[in-house]
């Protein structure tokens, strides 16, 4: 009896061990011994590979989310009428975060979850993203994010790069443009009091003074209020050329509004990425014309242009005209996928592995990648190397300056 | 309060009296000293004060006609009705539709001549009444719906039934109309931050012609409810029915027909600002009731609410303290709701009845 029961043992012990050899000849051995995917995404026949993108889907700045994730889509159809990789198809999920963190959090869990996730093209706001990085470092999905442009979110984190250019480059080429190629002396400044618009007017206000000029006025408008020409009546009374204000383009479109009112005719207003777009010119009407604003638009290329009219062709708008990261989100579905191509292998038992600390460190180490938006190199998150254009309205369109 | 009152005779020294009396004055003291402090130092000009002056007076008188409202329905129903500003949402979105209209009627094709073009004042006109309409129709189904079947209940309650209708309106309009901000489209007689100029010294202010147009009809409504609650036989049974309703039943007056009315007439001020405010400020979305609600909510607790010249003299004073406290105080402008509220929690505190209050009776405190 002990004897019969030995040999099964042995039997079973044996069988176990060729089971196990098994499976490891059939993956990749990074990914062998990966039963709930949180080391290797393994993505079966059938199935596709899914990216994620978060942004503001409704809400105030729905124009963002809205863009961006159209020019996504269009890449991710791109690559899948080329064929996909090894015959897997990629997928985009998009969730709307309304640019706040809370939700932010929320959707980075939800995809954190689903282990066919291997990548994320997102987040789109700053502090949606900030709330976000955590989460995703935990679970190793590395992040490129279109739009994110606080300063200082690519500190002290692993897995999170972006192609906008952030609003500390933004604020030095804005203050150095209206100081040496507008030539204004006298110059005030205004923000909405949060992180993005603050953070802008505090870096052109550092700038511009270094460079010699003048800020003679400093302040912080309510957001969403609906007249703002007590507070420009302030800003008048101290005689200022020119007025830059950091925040978001329905702001802007009150500020243009008011001026006139305030006496500030013929002073220029001065704004940034987030005010460019065609939704500022319509909310803004006549008072829309003369006014600055930063943009990362790409342009000249024959690449840009042939993007540009397949964009217009699909979704009807022009790239940039409903919000200036149109060619980020396009350019950032095509790096993300460089890499995935580089890290992924394809399993004997036709399963596709993606191994997630490579994915990771492949993403952080992109390099020389060319994109619609010119050079995409990451070094510690920041992958955008040419720097802001500038563009002014007139007739009713923005006209580069 | 009353009961406070009547002690105040037996009890000789009140130490909280004193202390409250102690921090207005000091209070006070310190306004007027930045205030003295500001002019001596010449920050802004004359022209800069009389621009403030302006702006204020301009917001003050929307937030003038949208407290009335407040104060009808408290004056009758003791409740506050919190979704008075999304009846003065929907108003904005009424006329907003009425100029989109109109704007799309073409009168005369050889010169793409549109109707709000060529009839002017007539569409202006129009888009008043529908917004006014409008928004009384609302009024009138929010009481059927949301407060008259709390009639008898606790005064909380239908403060919460207030609360919740707010937040619905709001939702309903973000759902139907959509997230979007959209841009008044004003005929071309009034162009916004066009107006008169006012030369003083040495610079032009602007006067708009849809601020004029604004604190103008204001006024004009303004004097004209107050004629209605006391000057007609409908505005008397209105004030016997805040006085006592069951007194008022008894002496033939029908209680809910009044009380339903009040709605309509509170609806269609609410609704007149909704359209001044789109005319003038030009950007309207489904949320842009709310702030302007409690702002013109507190303007009604300043001047003393449940009182008509009480709410307007409220809506002055607010637009202007808006305006020109954080000059005066020599503090950012993103402080200036801070301003507004507090000044709010002061006049609860050592004046509950308000600027211009009534005396109290013991039911509606």
């Amino acid at each position: 009896m002990s004897k019969r029961f030995y040999i099964l043992t042995i039997l079973i012990a044996v069988s176990l061990i060729l089971a196990a050899c098994g499976g490891g000849s059939q993956a990749p051995e990074q990914c062998a011994d990966n039963p709930d995917e949180t080391v290797c995404a393994v993505i079966e026949p059938g199935s596709t590979i899914k990216i994620g993108y978060a942004g503001p889907m409704t809400g105030d700045y729905s124009a963002f989310g809205i863009d961006i994730s159209n020019a996504e889509l269009m890449a991710v159809d791109d690559l899948n009428a080329a064929g996909g990789l090894e015959g897997f198809e990629y997928e985009l999920l998009v969730e709307d975060t309304q640019g706040s963190p809370e939700l932010g959090a929320a959707v980075a869990n939800k995809y954190v979850s689903d282990p066919g996730v291997v990548a994320i093209a997102a987040h789109t706001f700053s502090g949606s993203t900030a709330a976000a990085i955590p989460i995703y470092a935990e679970a190793l999905r590395p992040m490129l994010s279109p739009s994110a442009t606080g300063a200082d979110l690519t500190m002290n984190q692993t897995v999170f790069n972006r192609i906008a250019f952030t609003d500390t480059v933004q604020g030095q080429f804005a203050g150095e443009y209206i100081k040496n190629v507008l030539g204004v002396e006298k110059l005030a400044v205004l923000h909405d009091g949060d992180v993005y618009g603050k953070g802008l007017a505090e870096k052109v206000q550092d700038v511009f003074t270094t460079l010699g000029g003048e800020v003679v006025a400093i302040q912080a408008i309510t957001q969403g209020d609906a007249d703002y020409s007590a507070v420009l009546t302030d800003v008048g009374a101290s005689n200022p050329e020119a007025i830059y204000f950091g925040g978001y383009y329905s702001d802007a479109a009150i500020l243009a509004k008011d001026m006139p009112v305030a006496g500030l005719e013929d002073v220029i207003l001065f704004s940034d990425d987030g005010t460019f777009g065609a939704a500022f010119i319509e909310l803004a009407g006549d008072q829309a014309e003369g006014v600055y604003a930063t943009s990362a638009a790409a342009q000249g290329s024959p690449r840009v242009n042939e993007f540009g009219e397949r964009f217009e062709a699909i979704y009807g708008d022009p790239p940039g005209a409903v919000s200036t990261f149109t060619w980020h989100g396009y350019d950032v579905i095509m790096a993300l996928v460089d890499r995935i191509k580089s890290v992924a292998i394809l399993g004997e038992d036709g399963n596709l592995y993606i191994p997630r600390q490579a994915l990771v460190d492949a993403v952080n180490g992109l390099e020389g990648y060319e994109g619609l938006t010119g050079d995409i190199t990451c070094t510690e998150g920041e992958c955008n190397t040419t720097g802001p254009t500038f563009w002014r309205v007139e007739d009713g369109e923005w006209v580069q300056d | 309060m009353s009961e406070s009152n009547s002690k105040k005779l037996v009890v000789p020294i009140n130490t909280f009296r004193i202390v409250q009396v102690i921090i207005s004055i000091l209070f006070f003291v310190f306004v007027g000293w930045r205030f003295y402090t500001v002019i001596r130092e010449g920050v802004y000009g004359p022209d800069t004060w009389l621009r403030f002056a302006i702006s204020g007076l301009i917001i003050g008188s929307v937030y003038a006609v949208i407290a009335i409202g407040y104060t009808l329905v408290y004056g009758i129903l003791f409740m506050i009705n919190f979704a008075h500003g999304e009846i003065m949402m929907l108003g904005a979105f009424s006329g907003y539709f009425v100029f989109e209209g109109l704007k799309s009627i073409t009168v005369d094709p050889a010169v793409d001549l549109s109707f709000l073009d060529a009839y002017q004042i007539f569409s202006v006109v129009i888009a008043f009444l529908v917004g006014m309409f409008v928004a009384a129709v609302s009024g009138y189904f929010l009481e059927r719906i949301a407060y008259r079947p709390l009639r008898g209940a606790p005064r909380l309650i239908p403060l919460i039934s207030a609360i919740g209708a707010s937040i619905f309106l709001q939702n309903a309009a973000q759902v139907i109309f959509g997230p979007k901000r959209r841009t008044y489209i004003n005929p071309s007689a009034l162009p916004r931050s066009v107006g008169w100029r006012i030369p003083i010294g040495g610079e032009d202010v602007i006067l708009t012609y849809t601020g004029a147009l604004t604190f103008v009809l204001s006024i004009l409504l303004l004097i004209g409810l107050w004629l209605l609650v006391m000057k007609t036989r409908y505005g008397r049974s209105m004030r016997a029915v805040a006085e006592n309703k069951q007194t008022a039943a008894l002496m033939g007056i029908n209680v809910d027909q009044i009380i339903s009315n009040t709605f309509i007439i509170s609806g269609a001020l609410g609704g007149a600002a909704g359209v001044m405010w789109g005319i003038h400020n030009g950007i309207i979305y489904h949320y842009v009731g709310f702030i302007p609600g409690l702002k013109a909510f507190t303007a009604a607790v300043l001047g003393g609410i449940g009182n008509i010249p009480g709410a307007m003299i409220g809506g002055m004073v607010l637009g202007l303290v808006e305006s020109l406290g954080p000059a005066v105080l020599g503090i950012d402008f993103q402080l200036k709701d801070v301003i507004a509220f507090s000044i709010l929690v002061l006049v609860l505190i050592f004046r509950p009845s308000g600027i211009v209050g009534e005396v109290l009776t013991e039911e509606k405190i």
